[in-house]
């Protein structure tokens, strides 16, 4: 998913990315977002959503590595029924991952979940997305909550260079205050739903 | 994230990568019914249909027949890589079974000294498949790269 291209991310350094390199920013910004709902919010990440689109790769390359190794004890004409089956396999499963990917996880690098300690409130879930063009500056950052009765969606919309400055340092305070503006807004409207 | 949960996700990155590659590869083979549709030409005697370097599309149709004067990828036991000569002589019984007499074109003889002892004829099994067409100088390439031990190897694992 996203791997800091910057180097080791610690709650004391700041991160530090070539601000022109679209894939690092929106990294950075995934990862502080991460963070920031492990830390703060003391949110529990869940990765159900990762764990499939694992489960599908592994499958995958069982089947392939199968192949390989069939072909490899019984040479080519022998070996021609199980290849078909394997190959139609493999093709299959890999429609399917890209159609997961697509529809199903659609850019989505963090959910978690929230147990009230006190137990009294239900669990709340949070499920965050993030859109950056190729060579645009408008971060698009989309949370999801999920209150356990009700579900609202806000997202915001700007430039990343409100986050970073011109060295490429990643302004977490700035970053941070805007996500939880937007959390709060999102918890709140879900209580005047109810 | 756990450390182990990343690691997976890094390989299995790689993995996929390398899998689909592998795939096509077979799909390939499928598709020309040939365990090696494509081939790069090791060595080359004199004036030949073949040079250093070559890259060989191979096919092996059941239906295509095999006539004097194709060039043809034959595999004999005991040795590793495959030899691409043309077929001279043809021999047909009314059964079906056929057997075949090739020749490099840049030798003087026939094969007969490449076969194992005793065998004079090339049976249907032994072709790899028949050559359909080719691509100069892009294989040296591979030579070069065949050069480096692990790559050896790794071809010589994918390709059996």
């Amino acid at each position: 998913m996203s791997d800091t291209a910057a180097g080791v991310t610690t709650t004391d350094k700041p991160i530090k990315v070539n601000k022109w390199e679209t894939n690092a920013v929106k990294n950075a910004l995934d990862d502080a977002c991460k963070k920031y709902f492990k830390e703060t919010l003391n949110f529990a990440e869940d990765y159900k959503l990762m764990d499939g689109r694992l489960y599908i790769s592994f499958i995958a390359c069982l089947f392939s590595g199968y192949a390989l190794i069939y072909d490899w004890l019984n040479p080519f004409p022998k070996s021609r029924s199980i290849l078909i089956l394997c190959v139609i396999a493999y093709f299959i499963l890999m429609g399917i991952l890209t159609f997961y990917m697509q529809f199903i996880e659609r850019g989505k690098f963090y959910a978690g979940k929230l147990v009230d300690r006190a137990g009294v409130d239900p669990v709340s879930r949070c499920t965050v997305s993030s859109k950056l063009k190729k060579y645009d500056d408008k971060y698009q950052l989309t949370l999801d909550y999920n209150d356990g009765t009700d579900k609202t969606s806000k997202s915001l919309k700007k430039s990343i260079g409100n986050y970073f400055d011109e060295n490429g340092v990643l302004c977490y305070d700035r970053f941070t205050a805007d996500i939880r503006k937007m959390y709060d807004e999102a918890r709140l409207n879900a209580r005047k739903a109810k | 994230m756990h450390w182990s949960r990343k690691l997976i996700n890094r390989l299995l990155r790689y993995a996929i990568v390398v899998s689909t590659l592998l795939m096509l590869w077979k799909s390939l083979v499928l598709a020309t019914n040939c365990s090696r549709p494509i081939l790069v030409v090791l060595s080359s005697d004199g004036y030949s249909f073949y040079n250093l370097g070559d890259l060989f599309f191979v096919t092996n149709y059941p239906a295509d027949p095999i006539r004097t004067g194709d060039v043809v990828v034959f595999r004999i036991e005991g040795r590793f890589i495959p030899i691409v000569h043309r077929v001279i002589r043809v021999h047909e019984r009314e059964d079906g079974y056929v057997k075949f007499l090739t020749k490099g074109d840049g030798s003087q003889v026939d094969d007969r000294g490449l076969y194992p002892v005793g065998q004079l004829w090339l049976e249907r099994e032994q072709i790899v498949g028949k050559v359909k067409g080719y691509l100069p100088y892009l294989g040296l390439f591979v030579i070069l790269l065949s050069n480096l031990p692990l790559v050896d190897r790794l071809l010589s694992g994918v390709l059996a």
